[in-house]
């Protein structure tokens, strides 16, 4: 079986040095996403006798409903569940970095996080501890050199690793949050099939931001009023 | 129950991102360590670089060198196609000895004004390697940034000039790289700005142009012939803000990548990829106009015309004497006339044209033949012309589809006919006033 891999991360953190480290050149396949100008790049690799299809998508920031490449993003993840996102941070910028990060985790999914441009970071006098970062995060963490292609095994076996015994990432916040949080959770359930495809909790998050895609999709059920007592 | 306006105030969306952010704070706290080192590399070179004062004739110098660098390195690869097109021209020369007509179309059509611009490739090959190399290096969304202050305070947004160094190699990606910028009156105002950054074709025309009527000072006539582009563009952005798209640039937030030397590989393969697009025209379309080009000018409603023969008389005659009395004031005669037209279709053309109209006529050196006919005035008035009148077919098929509006592809068309005209006779005027309006003088 194919596993499938999704390559996320902010502009300019060298996403695309890792995707063409990963996938030989002659592998690799350039598209556009359905209907939109974004480019969709996909390719092949293998490693220990299974095969992985990589897909990079498009850099972003955040994960709105306002962009197109953040959607198109968001889209994926949501509808494709590929089997784990690699999420490629900036070790030079990680607090910027680090918020996608955070909406990845509440998007529940698979993640390996790499921490890319360590030599750059470390130039600029940078010490992470990485494996206490994982630990906070609670997802894998590996270093990598993409320009100088180290670290590149390493993210195959923790890629091979989170495909084997999948762990989706969990993110708790602060108490008054997440008061409000469960309480969305606890209405969004009545609809079954709203919650078993999408994360309750992701839900919930978006509908406190008041995100337009997700606004459009609760008004099509019956759960507006009781959502908006939450808001008065 | 708490609501959410009680704990995230009026605007929960900032409010929970700044949430997020003290996470990551608390996160970072217990990970990473900063240890104070001075500035990078990067960050000193942009402490020069990015000055105040400094900024923009560094960006200018920088510039400079580019064009210095593609016409001074390229003069030996001319050379070189020039020599082996002669000797492949000889051969097919004696080859179609005795056919009058034939040889005509091979000799003067083919090798006079298809062959005639091959050598041009050079110089739009290594321009496009310098390109190559400010981009990769990270140079340039610096100079994007060291023109930010002086467009705003022309009312044009900094991420405009992005599409405008994009220009330099081919108008066409440029306009489509206005995509990219957010605001529809800035993408508007960076779309029609755009067709008066020079591009890559029209460089043949300045070579051939400098080279003839203002030897020793090539690279100085072509670099201004480019800052006259660049400064077209910047005021037709000023002008478009003040009137049609009234209003304020959004803010302009850009990230600065890190400099660093980019590898010979990288840039020849990003050369390779922008210049094969000349190459492909060159191997089509500028193939197919020779044939057309020298039909026109050896036939006219007459039949054929001979042996070097008037060629005012001819099609291509015809068609540059309808419009030719319009630039009569600028010195223009039914040569430059018909070679206005036909580079629309793409500005090398213009070369091809010219090669093609001479080569009928006779002449073999082009060059002094045209020295012998135009004033340096009227060369000037004709490059600058050039450079500024519509853009080629294909670049107005892109405003189109970008703007997604005629009315707006006919604004551009218009507007830039009556601005190249303006421009050439002003320069017209000046430059026979210092005495450069009479034919053989330079």
């Amino acid at each position: 079986m194919t596993v499938r891999v999704a390559l996320i991360g902010n502009p300019n953190v060298g996403k695309s040095v890792i995707f063409n480290n990963l996938v030989p050149g002659a592998r690799q396949h350039v598209g556009n996403w359905p209907g939109k100008t974004v480019e969709k790049k996909t390719g092949k690799y293998r490693y220990k006798g299974e095969e992985y299809e990589l897909v990079d998508l498009p850099g972003c920031y955040s994960l709105t409903a306002r962009a197109v490449d953040e959607l198109v993003s968001r889209t994926y993840i949501l509808e494709e569940k590929p089997d784990v996102v690699v999420d490629i941070v900036d070790a030079s910028n990680v607090e910027r970095n680090l918020y996608l990060t955070l909406l990845l985790m509440e998007l529940e999914t698979n993640i390996v996080v790499a921490l890319n441009q360590m030599d750059v970071a470390k130039s600029k006098g940078y010490t992470i501890r990485t494996e206490a970062l994982a630990s906070r995060l609670g997802v894998p963490v590996v270093e990598t050199i993409a320009t100088q292609k180290v670290g590149m095994e390493k993210l195959k076996a923790a890629i091979e690793n989170a495909a084997k015994s999948p762990k989706p990432a969990s993110l708790t916040y602060p108490s008054d949050i997440e008061d409000l949080i469960e309480k969305l959770v606890t209405i969004l359930s009545a609809d079954a099939s709203l919650v078993t495809h999408h994360p309750a909790r992701w839900l919930a998050i978006k509908l406190i931001e008041r995100d337009k895609e997700v606004l459009e999709m609760i008004q099509e059920t019956t759960l507006d009023s009781k959502i908006e007592e939450v808001f008065a | 129950m708490k609501r959410v306006k009680a704990v995230l105030g009026d605007d929960p969306e900032i409010a929970f991102a700044e949430r997020r952010y003290k996470m990551i704070g608390g996160i970072l706290e217990e990970c990473l360590t900063k240890t104070e080192t001075g500035m990078t590399f990067s960050d000193k070179l942009d402490k020069v670089l990015l000055n105040k004062y400094l900024g923009i004739p560094i960006f200018l110098i920088l510039v400079w060198a580019l064009f210095q660098f593609s016409i001074e390195a390229s003069g030996v690869f001319m050379v070189i196609i020039e020599t082996a097109l002669v000797t492949v021209g000889a051969f097919f020369g004696t080859l179609l000895e005795g056919n009058e007509m034939a040889t005509s179309l091979v000799q003067d059509g083919i090798f006079g004004g298809f062959a005639f611009i091959l050598p041009f490739l050079a110089p739009i090959f290594l321009m496009f390697l310098g390109i190559a190399w400010l981009e990769d290096s990270g140079y340039f969304a610096r100079a994007a940034f060291v023109m930010d202050k002086l467009l705003r305070k022309l009312g044009v947004h900094g991420k405009t000039f992005i599409p405008m160094m994009l220009g330099f190699g081919c108008n066409i990606p440029a306009i489509m790289a206005c995509r990219s910028i957010e605001g529809e009156k800035d993408r508007m105002i960076s779309i029609l700005s755009n067709p008066y950054i020079s591009c890559g074709a029209r460089l043949p025309v300045y070579v051939l142009f400098a080279a003839a009527f203002f030897p020793g000072f090539e690279g100085s006539v072509i670099f201004s012939m480019y800052m006259l582009g660049l400064a077209v563009a910047i005021f037709t952005a000023w002008l478009l803000r003040k009137t049609l798209f009234k209003g304020e640039p959004e803010p302009f937030i850009m990230e600065l990548p890190i400099y660093r030397v980019p590898t010979l590989r990288e840039s020849v393969l990003h050369m390779w990829e922008r210049g094969v697009v000349f190459l492909k025209k060159a191997g089509t379309w500028l193939f197919l106009g020779a044939i057309i080009l020298w039909f026109m000018s050896a036939f006219g409603p007459a039949g054929y015309l001979g042996i070097d023969p008037d060629v005012s008389v001819s099609y291509t005659g015809i068609l540059g004497g309808l419009i030719q009395p319009i630039f009569a004031p600028l010195g223009f005669d039914w040569r430059l006339g018909a070679a206005l037209i036909f580079a629309f279709l793409a500005k090398e053309i213009a070369v091809e044209s010219l090669g093609i109209i001479f080569a009928v006529e006779g002449d073999i050196a082009i060059g002094g033949a045209l020295a012998g006919v135009f004033s340096p005035a009227t060369a000037a008035a004709f490059m600058i012309f050039i450079l500024l009148y519509i853009p080629c077919v294909a670049a107005v098929g892109t405003i189109k589809s970008e703007t997604n509006s005629w009315k707006w592809t006919l604004f551009s068309v218009v507007y830039s006919i009556i601005i190249a005209y303006v421009i050439a006779a002003i320069a017209f005027a000046l430059l026979s006033a210092i005495g450069l309006g009479v034919i053989g003088g330079a």
